[in-house]
């Protein structure tokens, strides 16, 4: 018999506490037990991106992660970038240039490019390709992602908000 | 109560349209990225239990024996079910053609890898897979056969024993007299092609909660369902039940392409929540039951393809052999995917006589769903081909070959020879814009350098029709019935002038609710956050269909349109009564009920509307006080099909031109794209950037059905492409950067003239990639005739020329 | 797709981690980043009693130079080493390996120790640790060994290591100042497994000479394939193509047995590695400067 394990997780600058068996994965944590359904889940296997998440500053693929795994990290989701009802200028950017269509894999892309403007903050068509070469959309063909992106390095959508580690 | 067609954006009751033809930023998009959206696997409802289901790991086996006791024991599970179950609760999934299916869960047998065998309700879906794995199937292993030609030769293992054959139908249609055409051609092309499997993969897989109530009698469905209404009736015949008893509400779903939807899934999960005691049940499909059982798979085909020719180069005839390889039953939509190319069997050319052949045989894979262009993207794909096969033996360039059996700009409406007509065209504008923005004659000097040095460069100029607003009898020849596909709104206004349009459909990515907003703003001179969009459900909705067969921005616009345009009419008869005037008199413009000569004398549609809710001692007697209209539109002259599949079918005919360059490197047989340019042509473009969406969307599946994207099952029918490390999708490096150029030749027959151009860009980018890949393999002698056309094919076509 | 119950602990040295391994036998995993053995936990392809997660122990992340080597702990993420200057400037075959491997959030949590450990044919570490001589340091109940790179790879998808080990630790020799290098790779994506590649490191004398080669291919064969008759080849004799391209084919001859899948034949593979080498050889060459 599997024992349930604690999770303590601060997630979008919010402290969380669960037990939880150690096979709940992390994308089914968030979802689950915290109610935070922004972050879709596209494969279960680590390949679409749907599921990226910001842990500890870093993109990771939180249905190949465990929630045990994450105990004492600082997470952030889709939810953490707006706030008060305005939306994150890389949200603004996306809206803009079109960066979307069903917005399923959304959350995940909205992940990486602030990962992204963390270490390019003026990213090159290249380095953006490399950033968001792990997350696969189906609707737009990326070429709106890629412009989407530029307007949000334009926006200067590189600050994390404060409560991430 | 009909309307008349508005015919262009001039023609709105607007001086200047302020957001038509404007690409204004989403309606949807603010609660997109805010992960604020309920997809189906948010939703959670008071006891609801989780549903898994075991499937079979065998492509053709006997079920001999099934023991459920074990799991039926393991604490958290509630319910478990069995082939039993669904021959008693059920009638048999509908197929088209009919009398190829079985229950939704297999019974005496099981016909393909994954067919679901027995399913489960438990607390989490965690326990409801550990569930699974108690329970004991005993199987008596089948012969399999996957290949369709062989499943055709006697002896082969028999899908259905009782029907003595695996072929479900075979025709010969015949338009025209082909066999004169092509005994007086000067020059016959034939070839063979293979179009491999593949399918749609959206990146949100299906789901639903269910909730079978059996003392009511009724049925509620949530779920990812692109089309409602017929996923209601559908359920409702599969289970038995009156259809005004089944409710199903369609969620915002993170699209589709076709290939969404898993009515075996929907009714197992109905009869797990029987067997709970009508207990909801959520069921999500996981991404390895859709590639291996969800509505993943399409267009399986062996073509053989003559194509007859003057000496000039004038193409007098075209004959297509398909044979079809639908899988293991004909459920799903994979049989309408051979009648589609019906709709524009001859392409952008005046080829006046044609010939199909067809036959759709069963095998143990699994049965064939649609996906974006719904047949045509093959079929373009093959005759696109044997365009360059001809020009390549006529000594003509490939787009000239094109320009001269175009059909003229002002031949139209257009009849084609298998029924079809095409509403407008210009593809000689189409083809020189593309040519220019290519600048072609300097591609074709940076091939002949590249060859010099020893590179390989290869160029496609590719055309195809994108037919657009489906109808059923497109898909009349396997017998698909009707005509008239509705699509209805209401049209609404509150006390103070805001206003609600009620639709049948929920979010799927195409922009349809911008769309709504962007046309009624314009129509009654509001602002688009003066308008809200609500998706209603199956019992709620006027008729509708929803998005499909790139039919909705068309439909919704007429939906929409004809709602406003029923409106108006009471508008302007109480504005008349109101200014003391005849209705005659009175008009809408600008957002005003004014007199017409004296634009001083009018009323807001705010204050009209108001005074219908509000002062009913000022209204005249014959208008009813209702500040709302509801309307359903459907494409008009459509007609019923001729024994020979011969009808009006899908209304519009958008077209787009591509032109491609390649570069292959004979080495390692990988094709990588250098350039990409596309000329389109889908009449007036309501929203710009939903049409570059749908583009850009549509070449990165095409490019990706041309390079990377194929189901590969063994001999034994096992699925071995069963996750995404096998399945390739495309990435942000896979999909070119084009450079798009539009045109807008109106359509005469829709609202605003637009074209349906949702399924845009797939049919035409699998024939530019594969066309510009073959005449970079040209002077090597080689030539491929198989997509995808992975590197192992390719350097083993050039590697077996070269031994 | 969930992943089916399992026991779990998080030792905090590696002797726990040992004694946990010993204790549990057969039944337990290494947890390391997860991102092979997750898939298949989700995937109910394996079922073990209990996970041992590495992943809270500090002793083994680390990046540094010592005695000729940039020596890396196990858990050591692949970020952490493609951001790091140490192993871009004194350690690039491993850095441009790096940079292969799938994408940025694989990179995030995928650790050196548990791609060298898990040996995928197709992966790229387990090539560059052979193709650099590495030496893997393990710890078990019986204590510390070192293993080389050369005997590390067993067969397809097993390594030297005891069930009751655990790889600490990795030694990557710095290359000879002037040596170039080429990590090449065909796969059916960017960031996707190889079909075939070759790791190559040569070294020039100042007559212009090749004095050393060092070709490893990957993804032809169930371990990485050191090409020792191509090496040959190369080894004494001027650089051009025709030396690569007889390189080329001898690479090709010593792959005997590639796998095929839906990818790749094994013909191809082999064809594949043929050409790999061939390019790897000269784009090493053209890195390498002239001994001094």
């Amino acid at each position: 018999m599997t024992t349930s394990r604690p999770v303590r997780v601060t997630v979008n600058g919010v402290h969380y506490e669960a037990m939880v068996e150690p096979r709940m994965t992390l994308v089914d944590f968030l979802r689950g037990e915290l109610g935070l359904t922004g972050t879709h889940v596209g494969c279960e296997h680590g390949v679409c991106g749907a599921c990226t998440v910001l842990l500890n500053g870093q993109t990771v693929r939180s249905c190949l992660m465990l929630a045990v795994q994450a105990d004492g990290a600082s997470l952030m989701t889709v939810e953490g970038l707006s706030r008060e009802g305005k939306l994150h200028p890389i949200q603004e950017a996306f809206m803009e240039e079109h960066g979307l269509q069903c917005g399923f894999c959304t959350p995940g892309f909205l992940m990486s490019t602030l990962e992204l403007l963390q270490h390019h903050p003026d990213p090159t068509d290249d380095e953006i390709k490399e950033a968001l070469g792990g997350n696969l959309c189906r609707c737009t063909g990326y070429q709106s992602i890629i412009k989407s992106v530029h307007l949000a390095a334009e926006k200067k959508a590189l600050r994390l908000p404060h409560w991430i580690g | 109560m009909a309307v008349a067609t508005i015919k262009t954006p001039a023609d709105l009751p607007v001086s200047a349209p302020r957001f038509v033809g404007k690409a204004v930023n989403r309606v949807e998009d603010p609660m997109l990225l805010t992960g604020r959206v309920e997809f189906i696997d948010n939703v959670v409802v008071p006891g609801m239990l989780h549903c898994a289901i075991l499937r079979s790991p065998y492509a053709h086996a006997r079920i001999k024996s099934i023991d459920v006791r074990e799991a039926e024991k393991l604490p958290g599970v509630v319910a478990v079910i069995t082939g039993e179950d669904a021959k008693r609760w059920s009638n048999p999934m509908s197929t088209i053609p009919e009398g190829w299916g079985g229950y939704c869960l297999a019974t005496d047998k099981a016909r393909f890898m994954g067919e679901p065998v027995a399913a489960v309700a438990a607390t989490s879906r965690y326990v409801a897979e550990d569930a699974l794995d108690l329970i004991t199937v005993e199987y008596d292993p089948l012969p399999a056969v996957v290949d369709a030609l062989k499943a055709m030769e006697p002896g082969s293992p028999l899908l259905f024993e009782e029907k003595g054959t695996n072929v479900i139908l075979h025709r010969l249609f015949t338009w025209g007299d082909v066999d004169h055409a092509f005994r007086g051609a000067d020059r016959v092309f034939t070839e063979k092609f293979r179009w491999n499997r593949l399918g749609a993969n959206p990146m949100e897989t299906f789901g639903c909660v269910i909730q079978w109530d059996v003392l009511d009698g009724t049925i509620t469905c949530r779920g990812s369902i692109q089309a409602q209404s017929f996923y209601a009736i559908a359920l409702a015949f599969t289970l038995g039940l009156p259809t005004n008893k089944v409710r199903v509400i369609s969620h915002p779903h993170g699209g589709s392409f076709g290939g969404k939807g898993n009515p075996r899934g929907l009714t197992i999960a109905a009869l797990v929540s029987r067997k709970a005691g009508g207990r909801p049940v959520k069921w999500i499909e996981d991404r390895m039951e859709y590639l291996a059982a969800g509505g993943s798979q399409s267009w399986d085909r062996h073509y053989e393809v003559s194509l007859a020719a003057k000496a000039d180069g004038t193409l007098t005839g075209l004959k297509v052999t398909l044979v079809d390889n639908l899988g293991a039953t004909a459920e799903g939509a994979g049989a309408i995917s051979t009648g589609k190319p019906l709709a524009a069997f001859t392409g952008c050319y005046t080829i006046p006589v044609a010939q199909y052949d067809l036959t759709i045989v069963a095998t143990n894979k699994l049965y064939q769903t649609a996906y974006r262009g719904m047949g045509p993207p093959p079929h373009f794909w093959v005759l696109e081909q044997m365009m360059d096969i001809a020009a390549r033996g006529l000594a003509m360039d490939p787009a000239e070959l094109r320009r001269k059996n175009y059909i003229p700009a002002d031949r139209f409406p257009y009849t084609i020879p298998s029924g079809n007509e095409y509403d407008s065209g210009n593809y000689v504008a189409a083809l020189d814009a593309v040519l220019a923005m290519g600048h072609y004659r300097q591609l074709r000097e940076e091939q002949a350098a590249a060859r010099k040095q020893g590179r390989y460069l290869g160029i496609g100029v590719v055309n195809t029709i994108e037919p657009g607003v489906f109808d059923w009898n497109a898909y009349a020849i396997v017998g698909m019935q009707g005509t008239g596909v509705p699509e209805g709104a209401t049209v609404a206004i509150d006390i103070v002038g805001k206003f609600i349009v009620k639709i049948g459909f929920s979010l799927e990515g195409q922009g349809q609710y911008t769309v709504i907003t962007q046309v009624l703003a314009d129509y009654f001179g509001v602002d688009l956050d003066d308008i809200r969009v609500v998706p209603l459900d199956s019992v709620s909705a006027p008729p509708h269909f929803g998005p499909g067969g790139s039919r909705l921005g068309v439909a919704i616009t007429g939906a929409v349109l004809g709602a406003a345009q029923l409106l108006t009419e009471k508008l302007v008869k109480v504005a008349a009564r109101l200014l003391q005037t005849d209705p005659a008199n009175v008009e809408l413009m600008d957002g005003k009920l004014r007199i017409k000569g004296m634009p001083e004398a009018a009323m807001t549609v705010a204050q009209v509307a108001g005074a219908m809710l509000g002062r009913s001692d000022l209204l005249p007697p014959d208008v009813d006080p209702n500040p709302q209209a509801t309307y359903v539109w459907t494409a008009p002259g459509r007609t019923v099909a001729d024994e020979q599949g011969r009808a009006k079918s899908y209304l519009t005919a958008a077209n787009a031109c591509h032109l491609v360059l390649v570069e292959v490197d004979p080495e390692t047989g990988k094709v990588e794209i250098l350039k990409y340019f596309i000329a389109d042509d889908c009449g007036t473009r309501l929203n710009p950037a939903n049409v570059e969406g749908m583009i850009q969307g549509g070449v990165a599946q095409g490019v990706s059905a041309a390079l990377l994207e194929e189901y590969i099952y063994d001999e034994d029918g096992q699925l071995l492409t069963s996750t995404f490390m096998d399945y390739l999708l495309p990435t942000i490096y896979d999909a070119p950067m084009t450079e798009k150029r539009s045109l807008e030749t109106l359509s005469p027959f829709t609202p605003l003239g637009a074209k349906g151009c949702g399924e845009g860009a797939m049919h035409t980018a699998p024939a530019a990639v594969m066309c510009a890949i073959n005449d970079a393999l040209a002077p090597l002698g080689v030539q491929a005739r198989e997509v995808p056309a992975t590197p192992k094919r390719l350097w083993t076509l050039i590697q077996e020329k070269r031994a | 797709m969930k992943p089916p119950r399992f026991d779990y602990a998080t030792p905090t040295t590696v002797t726990e981690a040992v004694a946990l391994l010993k204790q549990h036998d057969t039944e337990a995993k290494i947890l390391a980043g997860g991102q092979s053995l997750v898939p298949l936990l989700n995937m109910r392809l394996t079922r073990p009693g209990i996970l041992i997660d590495l992943g809270r122990i500090p002793e083994l992340n680390y990046i540094r130079e010592a005695d000729g080597a940039i020596v890396i702990g196990a858990m050591t993420t692949k970020r952490s080493v493609e951001d790091s200057d140490l192993v871009k400037s004194r350690q690039p075959l491993l850095h441009a390996a790096t940079v292969l491997i799938g994408h940025v959030a694989i990179r995030n949590r995928g650790t050196v120790g548990g791609s060298l450990a898990h040996a995928d044919p197709a992966a790229e570490y387990p090539a560059v640790a052979v193709a650099l001589d590495a030496e893997l340091r393990a710890m078990g109940p019986n204590g510390a060994r070192s293993i080389k790179a050369a005997d590390f790879y067993v067969s397809y998808l097993t390594t030297a290591l005891e069930p009751t080990e655990i790889l600490t630790e990795v030694r990557f020799p710095v290359l000879p100042s002037g040596a170039g290098w080429s990590c090449m790779e065909v796969a059916r994506r960017h960031g996707d497994f190889a079909m075939a590649g070759a790791m190559v490191t040569v070294t020039l004398a100042r007559d212009g000479r090749c004095s050393a080669a060092r070709i490893v291919l990957f993804g032809v064969g169930a371990v990485p394939l050191r090409a020792a008759a191509a090496e040959q080849v190369v080894i004494g004799q001027k650089p051009s193509e025709k030396v690569f391209q007889d390189a080329g084919q001898k690479a090709a001859d010593a792959a005997e047995e590639p796998m095929s899948d839906t990818h790749a034949s094994a013909e191809y593979r082999r064809y594949l590695a043929q050409v790999m080498t061939r390019r790897a050889l000269a784009e090493a060459v053209s890195r390498a400067g002239r001994a001094a």
